[in-house]
């Protein structure tokens, strides 16, 4: 598995039948590929469904049936429609029960940064339904790479970036690494095999706890 | 039988009311439900400097809205996001589209639907503390109204309207009342509510009476015009041809 894949497949780990799931976009969407077809969860799209199902072949792809990204999807057996103020409202108000977000930057508080950028001298590219998210889901999932392309950490003391979450993150899933955000800071629950604390400690800026029940991924055996 | 009016015109008729310096509604979801021929009638047109109002700024890939971006025609855009096309992206940072501020997909929703239904504005607590931030929304016009009511406090945010929205259904009788299929509902009735002036875009027009009124999802009194667009299987033909090109979809077996 590649690591965006590594991601997804551990995020998918978090997630049990029945429950009312948000992906976002990115490396988020993949979880679902890594979850088995009974896993039973009830995925949301916020352009206003809940229930959809896997990708269609090209005799189904329907053009008035996209998920977020617009992308074909198809409607699972007691699906439901709805419109954008319904669907965004939602999210808002609570009813989404858990939801994977990519991040820029995640910290130890709990705080998420996925919408801004600084390039020439502008916040880019915008914001979409993740603050929604960010503001009304019990338990928020970062997902994110555990270093940039220069291997900057990005679990962070604290985000440098404008936020789109304050103390919402519940859980921070890396290729490396699962942390639980308690009240006094991350605690690192799971590690990859080929990670100890130490190699952890030295590519993670925030401080943290060890869970006591500290395991390393359980990885798939194709890995 | 009421007289229900025969509102099907030819796109530059039922477009001659929209003119340079207008504000325009648009449905869509990152591309999907929008109306495709009329967006190609525009981008023909030679109408400039209008203010677009629409979720996103559509799909990547050159497909249709994205395109009024890169021809300029596009002076502001008031939404929540331009990443999700390349010509969006690079008219707002070589500065060619006015972006203010953007707007939590909920926000936008709401500021739309306040707009739609006759209110003043929407009290919404997201990003309240975020983005109210200072260097946040440099271009806007002095700093984000809030109010405090029961303990929260608020982002007051102003109703959208337009001079003209146009909308994008499935089939639409002819006096306007319009059957969405599948999530191209969106927010396209909100949007048709909100405007002074509405166009829908269907892929299939028939007479009065052939919609099941619990099937009309935006009634015709809120409709102006009713232009014919591609039929569904044209639709089909364009999104599944885009989507292969963006490796979302499979090309058919041979």
């Amino acid at each position: 598995m590649n690591r965006k894949d590594l991601i997804a497949w551990r995020c998918a780990q978090e997630l049990k039948a029945g429950q009312v799931v948000n992906l976002g976009l990115g490396t988020p969407t993949l979880v679902a590929n890594h979850l088995p077809p009974d896993a039973g969860v009830i995925f949301h799209t916020e352009n206003g469904a809940f229930g959809f199902g896997g990708r269609p072949d090209f005799y189904n792809a329907d053009s008035d049936l996209t998920n977020a990204g617009c992308e074909p999807i198809t409607l699972l057996p007691g699906a439901a429609l709805m419109d954008l103020a319904t669907s965004l409202g939602a999210m808002r108000k609570g009813y989404i029960d858990i939801t994977i977000l990519g991040a820029l930057e995640a910290d130890a508080e709990g705080n998420l940064a996925n919408w801004a950028t600084r390039r020439q001298g502008r916040w880019w590219p915008g914001i979409g339904g993740a603050m929604d998210l960010c503001h009304g889901t019990p338990v928020v999932i970062a997902a994110l790479q555990h270093t940039d392309k220069r291997g900057e950490p990005k679990v962070r003391q604290r985000c440098s970036l404008p936020l789109t979450g304050r103390r919402c993150v519940k859980v921070i899933v890396t290729e490396r690494a699962v942390f639980d955000v308690g009240p006094r800071g991350l605690v690192l629950r799971e590690h990859h095999p080929e990670m100890d604390v130490a190699a952890l400690r030295r590519c993670t800026e925030a401080d943290f706890e060890l869970h006591a029940d500290l395991k390393p991924f359980a990885l798939p055996c194709h890995v | 039988m009421p007289d229900y009016r025969n509102k099907v015109q030819a796109i530059a008729d039922a477009m001659a009311p929209l003119r340079s310096g207008m504000r325009l509604m648009m449905g869509e979801f990152v591309g999907a439900g929008e109306p495709a021929c009329c967006v190609q009638w525009l981008l023909r047109s030679g109408i400039t400097d209008l203010t677009l109002i629409a979720n996103t700024p559509g799909l990547r890939g050159g497909f249709l809205k994205a395109l009024l971006f890169e021809s300029g025609q596009v002076r502001e855009y008031i939404g929540t996001h331009v990443g999700t096309t390349e010509e969006s992206t690079a008219a707002y940072l070589e500065g060619r589209v006015l972006v203010r501020e953007f707007f939590p997909m909920g926000t936008w929703a709401e500021k739309v639907r306040a707009g739609a239904m006759g209110l003043g504005g929407v009290l919404v607590p997201v990003g309240v503390g975020l983005l109210d931030q200072p260097g946040i929304f440099p271009q806007r016009d002095g700093p984000k109204p809030v109010l405090a009511l029961n303990g929260q406090t608020y982002f007051v945010e102003e109703a959208l309207t337009a001079d003209v929205a146009i909308i994008k259904g499935w089939r639409a009788d002819t006096f306007g009342n319009v059957e969405f299929r599948q999530t191209a509902l969106q927010n396209q009735r909100d949007l048709a509510m909100a405007a002074r002036y509405t166009v829908v875009e269907v892929n299939e027009i028939v007479e009065v009476g052939q919609i099941e009124p619990e099937r009309v999802g935006c009634p015709g009194v809120f409709i102006d015009a009713v232009v014919q667009g591609h039929t569904l299987a044209q639709q089909h033909d364009l999104y599944r041809r885009h989507w292969i090109g963006l490796g979302r979809l499979a090309p058919a077996a041979a």
